[in-house]
């Protein structure tokens, strides 16, 4: 009997589920609150999903920027860009891309954990100081490259000026593919010092006082303290400088284009300056968009392996 | 939720992709009825406008216009295209130009090209290296002058044949001759006449010159700009190096070409001569030059008045030394004037005033005065004027000697591809201490693949 009445019921809920309105009530919540968020999806999708389905249909044709008739030409690029001469490229310029990438990193999480450390206190003159520090981030990037090409000059520059006063001879910096890329990224440092210093800084405030003084009663040196306490704890600062920072790195272009147009031989051709050069001096369009794609690709891997990985050895205790 | 975010995504993927079904296609900025209709690449436009051509006033402008003009004359030339503008601009009517100062030829292509692309901002006339007429005829980038001409009666023929060529493509005449000059040598003349040194004229004697200009200077004999093909292909040509064969491929690595990439890569490896290439090279050199520090650059005739400006010393001023063949040919430089094609009829109209009246006789005469270019008409070389030129700049006997040797750019629509690859593997073969046979070897198989992906 009881079973007979469960299943009648069941039977009618289904039935009434069937039949009921299609727009229950939580679905309607639902639909709102997609309405909520659908302006912000269309601008992706307009200005960001379109145009990267886009140049994958370009990769797929033999687009000159200087025609406007264009032939569907399968995976012809691609191949190119795997077995044809776009594969030494590909591979340079990702070599050349990852090499400065790493610099930029040492240099704004050593560099500015450094300055972070030599300018923690909380006075009018280390303030001056770290402002010092922090203006190049405001500094145009194109305006900084200008005065790095002077500084850097073979005959007239002021470092080659320096190094004949301690008696050494004059290096070519930016000419020499031994020291272009080296020359880019000290241009680079000079401006994101200071950033890293100041994302550091407000992280360690963020630190509490007690676990020192806790430390400090046991014993713990200050250096002890640092790679126990501050480092530990300033891992998610770190982890969001690492993604960052390495990010757009990667897509560094204006300062080689400014200080050595991916010369000499290459030496510093990055990749966005490659997917440039394809497009504006040799008119590919199609390879350039093949590279882009590519580089699309690198860096969406590179970002979920370095999110996957970190999130396991991140302290988000402080 | 998730589905309708994978659905919106989807949807916009798929409505990209869809368009690559079609074999063939167009550029979105090209669909429109009115680009499609401007532009003249296509054969039929271009025999309708031809078929045209005489009708009586289809080139006449009607209305007044304003129009653009992007030219690549640095700074101290602004006086010089200001009075040259002016001068047009109150001898009209109709018609309104405003000059704008792009950059270098390289940004003035890269500009036009991006222009070009997206259907807007395009100038009415703009100014192209002589690299670039093959690309931008084959493309139809530039519109074909020869209806304007027929129809306004343009006289071209007094233009200097070499020059005309080295606007056309194709037989199309698709740019005019504006500014044009060639390959010099640029020597210190006060230290030559000290030391004794001649200029020489054959090949063989061109070691001994380097060698006695790097002794007389305590550095460099020579300077060989390398930041662009032009000023060191020549050395290739009159070797009887082709660059680009009848059968579509480079020679760049057969024995000849090898000959003169040691040649180079011998005076440079000695300390006495250099490459100038990358950051700031060409500024570099001339400073090197004008402190004394180089004997003699290898640079562009157009550049006269700027290094007698700039130096302390008198400047000399020689044609390369013959190959060993004997031929001593030089390529054209300097720049062509052209109408981008997918301008509307009534601009590209104004635009044909403005350009018979920029490369005309009189301003032809103007620029030539204000600046180390060409005069490119026959009537002024041949004439009064010709000598009047002459005797203001001396300097330039040796290249009025030569007229007739100045031969036109070799014409591929690959030449830009080309040119990149073999700066680069010259610098790296030079510079870099590279080999020059393997060198040669890869950058010949990058440039046949070039080649074979362009034909």
């Amino acid at each position: 009997m009881s079973k007979t009445t469960t299943a009648d019921a069941a039977a009618e809920r289904a039935a009434g589920k069937a039949k009921g309105p299609f727009f229950t009530e939580k679905k309607k919540s639902q639909f709102i609150d997609f309405l909520f968020v659908l302006p912000a999806l269309l601008l992706l999708a307009v200005f960001t999903y379109y145009p990267v389905a886009k140049l994958v249909h370009i990769s797929l044709t033999d687009w000159n920027l200087l025609n406007t008739e264009w032939n569907f030409v399968g995976l012809k690029n691609w191949k190119w860009l795997f077995t044809g001469t776009g594969a030494k490229y590909l591979w340079n310029s990702l070599k050349v891309t990852f090499l400065y990438s790493m610099g930029e990193l040492f240099a704004t999480i050593v560099g500015g954990m450094i300055f972070a450390l030599l300018f923690k206190r909380m006075t009018k003159g280390f303030g001056a100081m770290r402002a010092i520090v922090f203006i190049p981030k405001y500094v145009a990037m194109s305006s900084c490259a200008v005065v790095f090409l002077w500084i850097l000059n073979t005959d007239h520059g002021v470092l080659n000026y320096l190094l004949g006063l301690a008696g050494l001879p004059a290096v070519d910096w930016l000419n020499q593919k031994s020291t272009a890329l080296l020359s880019v990224l000290i241009t680079t440092s000079w401006r994101v010092y200071g950033y890293g210093m100041m994302i550091y800084l407000s992280a360690m405030m963020g630190i509490s006082q007690q676990y020192y003084e806790a430390a400090s009663l046991d014993g713990a040196s200050k250096t002890e303290q640092f790679f126990k306490i501050t480092l530990p704890l300033l891992s998610p600062t770190t982890l969001f400088l690492l993604v960052t920072t390495f990010l757009s790195s990667m897509k560094v272009f204006q300062s080689v284009d400014i200080m050595t147009s991916g010369g000499p031989s290459r030496a510093t051709e990055v990749f966005v300056y490659l997917i440039y050069r394809y497009a504006m001096v040799d008119f590919r369009m199609d390879r350039a968009a093949t590279s882009a794609v590519m580089f699309f690709i690198i860096l969406l891997t590179i970002t979920v392996a370095t999110m996957r990985v970190s999130n396991g050895s991140v302290n988000y205790d402080s | 939720m998730r589905k309708l975010l994978s659905v919106v995504l989807a949807f916009s993927m798929f409505a990209s992709l869809t368009a690559c079904s079609g074999s063939t296609g167009s550029t979105g900025s090209a669909t429109s009825a009115a680009a499609t209709t401007a532009a003249s690449g296509g054969a039929e436009t271009e025999a309708a406008a031809e078929s045209e051509a005489a009708e009586e006033g289809l080139y006449d402008v009607t209305e007044p216009i304003s129009i653009v003009w992007w030219h690549a004359l640095e700074d101290q030339y602004t006086d010089l295209v200001n009075e040259v503008v002016d001068g047009f601009n109150s001898s009209q009517d109709l018609i309104t130009v405003e000059a704008q100062y792009i950059g270098a030829y390289a940004d003035v292509n890269e500009a036009l090209v991006a222009a070009n692309a997206a259907g807007a901002g395009l100038p009415a006339v703009v100014v192209a290296n002589t690299d670039y007429v093959a690309s931008y005829g084959e493309s139809g980038l530039f519109e074909n002058l020869d209806p304007y001409i027929e129809a306004t009666g343009y006289d071209v023929e007094d233009f200097s044949s070499g020059l005309l060529l080295s606007a056309q493509y194709s037989g199309k005449q698709v740019s005019l001759p504006f500014l044009h000059s060639t390959q010099v040598i640029y020597y210190n003349k006060g230290l030559a006449d000290e030391n004794g040194i001649t200029i020489p004229t054959s090949i063989e004697d061109f070691d001994a010159f380097i060698e006695a200009g790097a002794k007389a200077t305590g550095n460099y004999g020579l300077a060989v700009p390398g930041w662009d093909q032009w000023y060191f292909e020549t050395l290739y040509l009159n070797e009887g190096v082709d660059i680009i064969t009848d059968d579509n491929t480079c020679d760049l690595d057969s024995d000849t070409a090898l000959g003169v990439t040691n040649m180079i890569k011998g005076w440079c490896d000695s300390g006495l001569a250099y490459l100038a290439y990358g950051t700031d090279a060409s500024a570099t050199m001339r400073q090197r030059f004008y402190d004394g520090e180089v004997f003699a650059v290898m640079h562009t005739s157009s550049l006269y008045n700027t290094y007698v400006d700039k130096c302390d010393f008198e400047v000399g001023m020689a044609w390369y030394p013959a190959a060993s063949t004997g031929d001593m040919y030089s390529e054209v430089g300097g720049c062509v004037l052209g109408i981008p094609s997918k301008n509307d009829q009534a601009t590209k109209n104004a635009a044909w005033v403005f350009l018979q009246y920029l490369c005309g006789k009189e301003v032809n005469m103007k620029w030539a005065e204000g600046t180390g270019y060409l005069p490119t008409r026959n009537s002024v070389l041949t004439t009064e004027e010709g000598e009047a030129f002459l005797e203001a700049k001396p300097a330039f006997q040796c290249i009025f000697d030569n007229l007739n040797l100045i031969n036109p750019r070799i014409q591929n629509g690959a030449w830009s591809e080309l040119a990149t690859t073999w700066k680069n593997y010259m610098d790296t073969m030079i510079n870099q201490g590279g080999d020059v046979a393997s060198g040669s070897a890869d950058m010949v198989e990058e440039i046949n693949e070039i080649l074979e992906d362009h034909a």
